[in-house]
């Protein structure tokens, strides 16, 4: 301070000026001590609220007159209805202040809560968040980690002091561990304008999320972006891509739980969530860590307004001791309940197969979906039409001669399944499916079904599942 | 620096298209694998050269096993 000209690039008035669009910024509280900068300003010309903590005074530590500050920025965002940004760079509560601090900082989580689901709130972590600090983020809705931001609840020195494990603060809490291991963060940035950037992005997407426009929905050729083998597995982000309005697309938790993509973008010019099963990575399997993701993409979807788009390709849940003991069924249950109590319009197309309980959870009918589209060739069923008759015909298939008579009467069995069972013309008459639709008219198709279907949206908060 | 791709899933190998010594980029599929009755590619996330292949087609492998090893360039 004094007479030196202020420009430390760390300071909050520098960063919140960074943020959002030249010359709209303007402060709500005092520029002093306490800790927090709190403005308004506007994204993309959305108007928007944002703080910023000062890790210029005591390692941007919160005191209570900065915790009261990041209140009335709260409360300012539910009285105009817009987005609230956090921008974090903080050791965690103010030490000095002892207990007035931590009281201050519980006040801030009660505040978040309380918004949650009302207006959406996106963290930006720039640099070290604990204690307090992280889980002011991990209470929003989205965070996006810089590369220099670090989220801990107990730092390096805490722990090398207690249990003697050493570790820095990279590897303990940087873009690696929350990016691919712990889904703290749903967006890792390679810069600190690359994190402003996605901030806003993200901010537009939910806070000025416009209609839906069927004129700007052009069809293409989404089989296209499908292998020839129906059993190659394949990576179905080109899909996601080609589904939404060419450079919308912003993916959350792209590397954790990657065997299931939540993506935000638009459609017709109208902000949409995509889900989509990726064959590439673990065959696309559901799984506890994978459906608790989705899980928090569309409850988050659904407070908000933002009509989802299901894109499944699911051999099944992942089987396993693992999976069983870390939860998949009370974990995969949050999909479940996800879907079933979601009242956006949800459109689900099966562009490859939809086998037993994974076909459940992936928007089906039976979970209240608005529409299901099958692409022509698609299998729904409760397992593979192989995997079917081994159960069915267990004993036929064990007197079999040898190997190769077995396999071959496994093939014909599967045939006669198929023709059975139905196909896909069986789901479209028992109203699983409610439509064929081709691949190259799925755009378009989606696109009507969400314009025909009256926005609503979800009264519930947003816990971070 | 070396890099090591590991299953992440149990799966049989079905083939390897690679050898030691080979020079592979960023997106090169270098195994197939088989579980869940689907074929799943396992593909390089980096350039880089193969030193070494830790399976070959046939074998089983479960989560974490190693598959090939990379020295990326």
């Amino acid at each position: 301070m004094g007479d030196a000209p202020q420009i430390d690039p760390r300071s909050p008035r520098v960063r919140l000026m960074a943020f959002f669009d030249p010359g709209t910024f303007e402060t709500i509280t005092p520029e002093d001590d306490r800790g927090v900068l709190v403005g308004m300003g506007r994204v993309d010309g959305t108007p928007v609220v944002a703080f910023a903590t000062d890790p210029t005074v005591q390692g941007g530590a919160m005191g209570r007159d900065g915790c009261r500050a990041i209140v009335a920025a709260y409360d300012r965002a539910f009285a105009d209805s817009c987005p609230v940004v956090g921008i974090w760079h903080s050791g965690g509560a103010r030490l000095r202040e002892g207990v007035a601090s931590l009281d201050g900082v519980g006040r801030v989580f009660a505040a978040m809560t309380r918004i949650s689901g009302k207006v959406p709130q996106i963290s930006i972590v720039l640099g070290p968040a604990a204690g307090g600090a992280a889980y002011g983020p991990a209470l929003t809705d989205i965070v996006i980690l810089g590369p220099e931001g670090r989220i801990f609840v107990t730092g390096p020195e805490v722990i090398r002091s207690v249990t003697g494990e050493q570790v820095d603060m990279l590897r303990l809490g940087g873009p690696d561990p929350h990016g691919r291991r712990s889904g703290v963060v749903h967006v890792v940035a390679e810069s600190d304008t690359e994190a402003f950037a996605e901030g806003r992005r993200l901010a537009h997407l939910l806070g000025r999320q416009g209609s839906l426009d069927l004129d700007a929905v052009v069809d293409t050729d989404l089989g296209s972006l499908l292998p020839e083998s129906s059993k190659r597995a394949y990576d179905v982000h080109p899909l996601v891509d080609g589904f939404l309005d060419e450079g919308t697309a912003i993916e959350l938790h792209p590397k954790w739980a990657p065997n299931i993509v939540t993506v935000l973008g638009r459609l017709g010019g109208r902000t949409v969530g995509v889900v989509a099963n990726n064959p590439l990575r673990l065959g696309g399997c559901l799984d506890a860590t994978s459906a608790e993701k989705a899980s928090r993409f569309v409850r988050m979807c659904d407070a908000f307004a933002v009509p989802l788009v299901v894109l499944v390709d699911v051999p099944g849940y992942l089987p396993g001791v693992g999976q069983e003991w870390d939860g998949v069924v009370r974990r995969g249950a949050k999909l479940l309940h996800a879907f079933a109590e979601c009242v956006v319009p949800r459109v689900t197309v099966v562009t490859r197969k939809a086998y037993g309980g994974a076909f459940v959870a992936m928007n089906s009918a039976s979970l209240g979906a608005t529409r299901v589209f099958a692409w022509p060739g698609a299998e729904v069923a409760v397992m593979g039409s192989v995997a079917a008759v081994r159960v069915l015909h267990r004993r036929r298939l064990a007197e079999a001669s040898d190997e190769e008579a077995r396999a071959q009467l496994e093939l014909e069995l599967a045939a006669e399944h198929e023709v059975i069972s139905g196909g896909i013309a069986r789901a479209v008459e028992m109203g699983v499916v409610d439509e064929v639709v081709s691949p190259n008219r799925t755009r378009s198709r989606a696109a009507q079904v969400l314009l025909d279907t009256p926005g609503v949206r979800g009264a519930h908060g947003n816990i971070p599942l | 620096m070396t890099a090591e791709i590991r299953a992440e899933m149990v799966a049989q190998v079905h083939s390897v298209f690679v050898e030691a010594g080979a020079a592979v980029t960023a997106g090169d599929t270098v195994i197939l694998l088989e579980s869940m009755k689907m074929e799943i590619p396992v593909i390089v996330e980096i350039d880089g050269v193969v030193l070494e292949i830790s399976v070959v087609p046939g074998d089983v492998v479960y989560e974490g096993d190693l598959l090939v090893t990379l020295a990326s360039s």
